[in-house]
């Protein structure tokens, strides 16, 4: 490895690890979903969920997808498919995009019922950054991978640096793939979820007689947006243009 | 960069992929504004050799280089040689037509924006450079129309003359070819090699060919490679009609290859 390559390499670790310090530290001091304080207690209702939704998922969802578009640009574009750092994360990423999304919302589900008996924001982080990222980063690698190297070769010869021919030919000729991979990956993660506020509000609801869920509207609203989001991106990947 | 007659000069180059070694010794000079036939067997090293005079072989990572190569009189390991200069003066055609994923228009400026300041150009200056590439690669009257189309839904002879005119601008000394017509019919093939032709002189172009009756019918100077080695450079007439090895007697007679 010359010593630029060192120093990309060593930058990149940087801005990973304070970005990853940074997101868990704010994943560790917020609450997730805020119910309604009735006479009866907390009740978390569909409304509720839907809030907690906007407001603990799609910051995770942003963060972490941008996290994972950038490592598989990383790994692509800037990383030797030869170096045996390529190979180690190749390894890592294979192994948990290989393990069943319901086994991390089962994870979830046993943190929170066992361990805390409350939703926060680091337990779903932590799961939906293993249903998220491996899925993410796999996908895109195989979008990049899919642009013609005649495409990349044209364009080297000509005296393109590498930031411009991701920028001019990458990345346009990639990104309705690269959407469709993303919102198939939404998609997953709010099933997941699904399951996992039947799972979990169901016991809360027993075990907790200050907190209840009304399981069957919480279900039945998430699956429709796992739903949706899956027919959007059966729209996206109608657009492709590789 | 300072001209002398011979546009390339190698001296003892020597390529490794990784633990391969794909050219050995290669002491080969390419003459000023003549086109150049590169020939051999498969795998004998010719892309390899047309790939290291624009370095573009660097990008796999694994290779090797040992020995010289002088563009135009310079060394182009010389660490005062900048990669994008150099892509500037030895522009690449390649096998297949590869054409960017953008408009026509687009394609021919791509390179001279890359090349000049941000927005440095007019609309009247790029409308100008355009219809010139196309018109020297006689494009223009069947292009003129479909300047916003996008390039790769030519057909492919016009596509590889595309390839040819969007080097155009930024006025390369050297053109190297990779099989520039292996994609291409016969139709295809007599067009990009007549615009050779009438391009020569004000280039140098290099070509890598498999088809020997085109490496007889446009080249000035072959080449012959075998296995890594530069076995006999002469004049095209020369090589085919008296080869001086036996190695490129057996080749040019096709009794191998």
């Amino acid at each position: 490895m010359n010593r630029s390559n060192l120093l990309y390499n060593v930058i990149a670790i940087v801005i990973l690890a304070l970005v990853l310090f940074m997101f868990w530290n704010f994943a560790a001091s917020t609450s997730y979903v805020e119910g309604k304080i009735t006479s009866g207690g907390v009740v978390i209702d569909t409304l509720s969920t839907i809030y907690g939704y906007l407001y603990g998922m799609i910051p995770i969802c942003c963060v972490l997808i941008l996290f994972s578009l950038a490592v598989a640009f990383y790994l692509e574009e800037w990383l030797s498919h030869r170096s045996w750092q390529y190979r180690i994360i190749e390894r890592i990423i294979a192994i948990f995009a290989c393990i069943p999304s319901l086994v991390y919302g089962l994870f979830c589900a046993y943190f929170i019922v066992v361990k805390s008996q409350q939703i926060s924001y680091l337990t779903l982080t932590i799961a939906v950054f293993f249903i998220v990222v491996p899925v993410t980063i796999r996908t895109t690698q195989q979008v990049i991978q899919k642009v013609d190297l005649s495409v990349r070769e044209a364009a080297y010869a000509l005296g393109a640096k590498r930031m411009r021919v991701i920028a001019d030919h990458v990345i346009p000729n990639t990104f309705p793939m690269i959407l469709t991979g993303i919102f198939t990956t939404i998609s997953r993660v709010l099933a997941i979820a699904a399951l996992f506020i039947v799972i979990c509000g169901w016991k809360i609801t027993e075990s907790n007689s200050k907190h209840s869920f009304d399981i069957p509207n919480n279900a039945i609203v998430l699956l429709s947006s796992a739903l949706l989001f899956s027919v959007i991106s059966c729209l996206f990947e109608k657009k492709k243009s590789l | 960069m300072e001209t002398n007659n011979f546009s390339i000069e190698t001296e003892n180059l020597s390529l490794w992929y990784g633990d391969f070694q794909a050219l050995m010794d290669v002491s080969v000079k390419i003459p000023d504004g003549k086109i150049t036939g590169l020939i051999g067997p498969s795998g004998c090293g010719k892309t390899t050799l047309l790939r290291c005079f624009n370095r573009v072989n660097e990008r796999y990572g694994n290779v090797t280089t040992k020995g010289e190569i002088k563009i135009l009189g310079k060394n182009i390991y010389d660490s005062d040689v900048s990669l994008l200069e150099l892509r500037k003066t030895v522009g690449m055609v390649f096998q297949r037509p590869n054409p960017l994923p953008i408009s026509v228009y687009d394609n021919i400026l791509f390179g001279l924006r890359i090349h000049s300041q941000f927005r440095s150009l007019t609309r009247t200056q790029s409308d100008e450079i355009v219809e010139e590439a196309l018109t020297s690669v006689f494009l223009w009257d069947d292009l003129k129309d479909k300047l916003k189309t996008r390039a790769t839904s030519l057909q492919l002879e016009q596509q590889q003359k595309l390839c040819i005119a969007r080097l155009l601008p930024l006025k390369p000394k050297i053109i190297l070819m990779d099989e520039p017509c292996s994609a291409l019919d016969a139709k295809g093939t007599l067009a990009v090699e007549e615009l050779m032709s009438v391009l020569a002189g004000t280039y140098t172009f290099l070509i890598v060919t498999h088809n020997m009756a085109q490496a007889r019918r446009i080249s000035d100077e072959c080449i012959y490679m075998f296995l890594g080695e530069l076995i006999e450079h002469r004049e095209t007439q020369a090589l085919f009609e008296t080869p001086e090895h036996p190695k490129t007697a057996d080749y040019v007679q096709m009794r191998y290859g």
